[in-house]
């Protein structure tokens, strides 16, 4: 599929800030089953972006707007080939030994009832594949998909007990049970298009990726229950949200941050494959 | 447009390109073979240069021994190498005539001008010093045909075309270079050095015009390791593998939205990318720099297959 991606972050200020820091992970990077062909980063205001990488292999990008800013926006668009790999994810930049992935971290710690709901498919062991599936699939019913109780701070414990979450709670939950049964499992940002026609979304999307040991890294989105396809456009890896997060930042002054999102994924083009 | 049109486009600046290449190796083996004995050692850069070329079986069926008189003829003059740098001029001349009308006058011109002009060298330069001249004029005639195609040709499938066989061709080059000396840019703990070396590595810098931009990147003194790095992994590198790769992938792509479809080609090329991508030196250098080149000379073989097989036959 030839995705197409518009993306701006848009802030605006009541009060405004002196100066804005920001850390972009926002360009995706190629792997056997995505191949980007275009991708651009523009931010409104006039500053240097430095490209590098970080501890995981992700591109970011950094940049110190100096202000004062009552508008600042990050605009992100770009056209990624992907391929369906059954989830699979091979040729991805990997620094680290997987077993790094067993970490844990503040967002993703057990807790009992996180650790009871894992436990319900360690019988299932033998087969670390099928396993995973099921939890999937279990997780997915647990959990209904509500933009309203979490936050962006709320940790896989919690998002577990109110049984409620979007795409970033289902996945932290699902890293959280995954490493509890000793399976390395990291967190992934990214895009997603959806087949129903809907184009225009509100946030970005996010799923895990666990390690099989026959397999290597193997998407799986708890949001949709299932594993990744070819509407999974793969950005940023880490150990939970805070280290894939699509922007972290920081201003200096000001006050009345009041944030928007547009996101637009659409297909770009129709090619037949041979 | 007819398949076999689209491959007399890419045999033709294929054929060109490998003029260039077999010019380029000539004039680094020159200048090797002229560095004094007790420096240079036993080696005979002469062999390395018919190995480099890719034509080593062939050359020792006609010649008993590799020096300076045989793989000067062989290499450049001989009519009974295909590849040598008469042959190359004499079929692509031959594609361009069959293609006449998908050339601009410029791009005719040039490549007709250079076979013309290639009689007056007759079986070879009766002095060193009009062989080097020989060399710098394949060169140049290279460069015109290139850059007539670049500032003339219609950016469509027929310039596409021309672009597989200028880049796919030259990855090749650049990868049998570091295929033949790849021992030399071992990093230093495997590797025994000596005062040889330092021209080796300057050489095979300088068989791609590379020196300068090394200086540039990495401002420091020559080291085979960043040889290494600059000729296979740097984008920003003309005539690197990674610079080749984004060429290849760039302009399969284009080929691949005009004609609204697209298949292994543009996909195996990508793979190849990506994998130039996502590499980096230290782990090419464990998992070994040779079995890194050997595969993407075979990569590479198979890409310009599948093209064949996808558009050109």
């Amino acid at each position: 599929m030839r995705m197409h991606v518009s993306h701006d972050t848009v802030y605006r200020y009541e009060t405004p800030p002196s100066s804005v820091i920001q850390t972009l992970r926002l360009t995706p990077r190629n792997h056997s089953g995505q191949y980007v062909v275009s991708w651009l980063i523009s931010i409104s205001a006039d500053c240097r972006l430095d490209a590098q990488d970080d501890a995981f292999g992700n591109l970011i990008h950094t940049f110190t707007a100096e202000g004062p800013i009552d508008e600042l926006i990050v605009h992100v668009e770009g056209e990624v080939e992907t391929e369906d790999n059954a989830g699979v994810v091979a040729g991805a930049i990997e620094r680290f030994p997987p077993a790094l992935f067993l970490r844990d971290t503040p967002l993703t710690q057990t807790d009992a009832a996180i650790v009871e709901f894992s436990e319900r498919y360690r019988s299932s062991g033998a087969n670390t594949l099928v396993m995973l599936h099921e939890m999937l699939g279990g997780l997915n019913r647990e959990i209904v998909f509500d933009t309203n109780p979490t936050h962006t701070a709320t940790t896989a414990a919690e998002a577990f007990a109110l049984k409620r979450g979007v795409c970033q709670d289902l996945t932290h939950v699902f890293i959280s049970a995954a490493r509890h049964l000793g399976v390395p499992a990291r967190y992934i940002s990214g895009y997603f298009h959806r087949s129903d026609g809907v184009n225009d979304q509100e946030a970005g999307h996010a799923w895990a990726e666990a390690f099989v040991p026959s397999l290597g890294w193997v998407g799986f989105d708890a949001t949709n229950g299932i594993c990744t396809t070819d509407a999974h456009l793969r950005v940023a890896a880490g150990l939970d949200y805070l280290s894939a997060a699509p922007v972290r930042g920081a201003r200096s002054g000001g006050a009345g941050e009041n944030l928007s999102v547009r996101i637009q994924i659409d297909q770009a083009m129709q090619q037949s494959q041979e | 447009m007819l398949s076999r049109t689209a491959d007399n486009l890419y045999w033709l600046a294929r054929y060109v390109e490998r003029a260039e290449y077999l010019a380029r190796i000539l004039e680094a083996t020159q200048r090797l073979a002229s560095v004094p004995i007790p420096i240079a050692g036993g080696t005979n850069e002469w062999e390395s240069a018919v190995a480099t070329a890719g034509c080593e079986n062939a050359f020792f069926e006609v010649y008993e021994e590799a020096n300076e008189e045989t793989v000067t003829e062989f290499l450049a003059f001989s009519p009974d190498n295909p590849s040598s740098i008469r042959s190359c001029f004499e079929v692509a001349r031959t594609n361009a005539r069959a293609v006449r009308t998908a050339l601009t006058v410029e791009m005719w011109d040039a490549i007709n001008g250079t076979w013309l002009e290639l009689k007056r060298y007759g079986n070879g330069p009766t002095s060193r010093e009009e062989f080097s001249r020989f060399l710098r004029w394949v060169q140049e005639s290279s460069l015109l045909f290139d850059g007539s195609a670049y500032r003339t040709m219609l950016r469509s499938d027929s310039y596409w075309f021309t672009r597989l066989g200028v880049f796919l061709e030259r990855a090749d080059n650049t990868a049998r270079i570091l295929d033949v000396k790849y021992h030399l840019l071992l990093p230093e703990a495997e590797h025994v050095g000596g005062p040889l070396d330092y021209f080796q590595w300057a050489a095979i810098l300088r068989s791609v015009s590379a020196l300068t931009s090394y200086h540039w990147v990495y401002r420091e003194s020559v080291k085979p390791w960043l040889v290494a790095d600059l000729l296979i992994l740097k984008e920003e590198m003309p005539r690197s593998l990674a610079n080749c790769y984004e060429n290849i992938v760039t302009n399969l792509d284009k080929m691949a939205g005009s004609y609204g479809r697209q298949g292994p080609a543009q996909r195996l090329a990508r793979g190849v990318r990506t994998r130039l991508q996502n590499s980096r030196m230290d782990e090419i250098f464990q998992r070994g720099l040779h079995e890194f080149i050997q595969e993407f000379i075979a990569d590479n073989n198979r890409i310009g297959g599948i093209i064949t097989q996808q558009y050109l036959a």
